[in-house]
């Protein structure tokens, strides 16, 4: 299953969920996978989703740091 | 006289039936709870306060009620405990997510008709066999106003919902639209009609287009944030994000019998004070169940370090997951030693508490290897306990790096690189070994905790003493 995150292609496993996305995704970026709490998840249109999201719903999510203010 | 009398009752009645023109329809929705059944004394209480504002509040869920929490999904009846606190909170009904055919056809049949409120699902059709009561539709009353609700549940690639195909056996699904569009007569006979939708958000909007006789989609499943609620092509759409971080009060006002306005709020409910304390008391009378100290197995000789625990849950996957290997990543071993005794059910749950979900991928010998290579890279330099083979392997000491790999069968010979071989893992190893492979998997649909607990369950006895399959060379 593909999915896109930012401008990275990725291929995920079926019924993966959008955190497991988003570790390949660090992994690949070779940034820490203790990151993943850091990082807020928004589908094509802005809306937020959680990691628990399954990916199959989101061809192409956003993601950027939390706002840690 | 008789003039002034028939006046007066003309008037009564012209000033009644103004009264009834202006109408409100509320509903408080939840979606995607994934049994959160600690936020459920706080959506009591919200309920409760709702109602005594709305005598006919409208309680619904858009599915995915269970699959998330093991006191809830390894209950006795699995799931049990969240169709409880549903009846005890009030719901008036519930569509069918992907996630509530994770409990198996008996499992969902029964589990539906110990619930006060109905399943209700357009697109899923139940051979008669399963005894499962799933309706299509229900109308409601709400004091006078008629409520058509309609559920849908998404399907996945193979036509079933995302669950495991063996749960799905012997129930026919139908294409959702079409399954919709056959109940649009209920528009004639009702003053509000919603669709209860496990749909995700984006099919929610593509739908809206052909559904402008349905006042509000009611949605869950992509986990979508919404603030309030959001207008397409006519129709009102809410959801919010998993677990019960929020539930949705939305508003539905009738003038001359047709919904004029629709608006919505968002309500938090994770980790909110107030909470109902019946619904409290039946979470912790849940939380204290008994049966997660039921022995599954006995414990011969003591597991003395983590590479045996390790062992012991790659066979699992090997043995329940039906396949060659597995790979357990170190990292997902959480306890080092367990003495002789009873394993529990509890057990497992500290031994692998991650909810990750068990797959199955199909992989060369040289595939295998350089997940394997990947997964040690990616999770602290510990390299990943496996089931079903053996490994050897040279560091070096400078970069940490693995020089040398060499896989060996359990009689110690070595395993063919271009065969393919079936192989298991978990779904946080398989996010974390983004290697160049041809097949990148698939969830079997039950979490890796529960292949565990039905191989103890299986085996009766274990015994891992000394057992060791990694030489660090």
């Amino acid at each position: 299953m593909r999915l896109k995150i930012n401008r990275v292609i990725l291929d995920v496993f079926e019924g993966a969920e959008v955190q497991h996305a988003l570790l390949m995704y660090l992994v690949r970026r070779r940034m820490s996978t203790k990151l993943l709490d850091q990082l807020a998840v928004y589908d094509v249109w802005g809306h937020e989703i959680d990691q628990q999201a399954p990916v199959s719903e989101h061809r192409e999510i956003r993601i950027k740091f939390k706002d840690t203010k | 006289m008789r003039k002034i009398v028939l006046s007066a009752l003309a008037a009564m009645m012209v000033s009644a039936a103004s009264a009834q023109e202006h109408r409100e329809l509320h509903i408080l929705s939840t979606n995607d709870m994934h049994a959160a059944i600690e936020c459920m004394p706080r959506l009591g209480f919200v309920a409760d306060s709702l109602r005594a504002l709305y005598p006919d509040l409208l309680i619904l869920s858009a599915g995915d009620n269970r699959s998330g929490e093991p006191i809830n999904d390894m209950y006795e009846i699995a799931a049990y405990p969240m169709v409880a606190l549903m009846n005890i909170i009030g719901f008036d009904a519930t569509t069918l997510g992907n996630h509530e055919f994770d409990s198996g056809q008996e499992g969902l049949a029964k589990l539906i008709d110990m619930s006060a409120f109905p399943a209700l699902c357009a697109n899923v059709h139940p051979a008669s066999k399963w005894n499962m009561h799933v309706k299509p539709y229900q109308i409601f009353d709400c004091g006078g106003l008629s409520v058509g609700v309609i559920g849908a549940v998404a399907l996945g690639k193979l036509g079933i919902p995302e669950s495991h195909p063996d749960k799905c056996v012997d129930i026919k699904f139908s294409e959702p639209l079409a399954s919709i569009q056959e109940l649009r007569w209920l528009r004639e006979k009702c003053d509000v009609v919603v669709l209860l939708s496990h749909l995700g958000y984006s099919t929610d909007v593509e739908f809206s287009k052909e559904l402008p006789w349905v006042d509000i989609i009611v949605g869950g499943h992509s986990h979508t944030q919404l603030k309030g609620g959001e207008t397409h092509n006519g129709v009102f759409i809410t959801q919010n994000t998993n677990r019960l971080k929020r539930a949705t009060h939305s508003t539905l006002i009738l003038e001359d019998g047709k919904v004029v306005k629709r608006m919505a709020e968002n309500i938090e409910i994770r980790g909110q004070k107030n909470e109902n304390k019946v619904v409290a008391a039946l979470v912790q009378h849940f939380s204290d169940n008994p049966a997660f100290k039921r022995v599954l197995a006995q414990v011969d000789t003591p597991f003395e370090n983590y590479e045996e625990l390790g062992c012991m849950m790659c066979d699992a996957f090997v043995a329940e997951g039906k396949c060659d290997v597995s790979f357990q990543n170190a990292g997902g071993v959480r306890y080092e030693t367990h003495d002789v005794g009873g394993f529990t059910v509890s057990d497992v749950l500290r031994l692998d508490p991650f909810q990750n979900e068990a797959v199955e991928l199909l992989l060369t010998g040289k595939e295998l290897a350089d997940m394997l290579l990947k997964c040690y890279e990616n999770d602290g330099h510990s390299f990943p306990y496996v089931g079903g083979m053996k490994a050897e392997f040279t560091v070096d000491p400078a970069t940490k790096a693995i020089k040398k790999l060499e896989l060996l069968d359990m009689n110690g010979k070595k395993l063919n690189q271009k065969k393919t071989y079936k192989v298991m893992t978990n779904s946080y190893s398989t996010a974390i070994c983004p290697t160049n492979r041809k097949d990148a998997g698939r969830g079997i649909g039950r979490i890796t905790a529960e292949l565990v607990i039905d191989y103890l369950q299986h085996q009766g006895h274990v015994s891992y003493q000394g057992v060791k399959r990694l030489t660090q060379k």
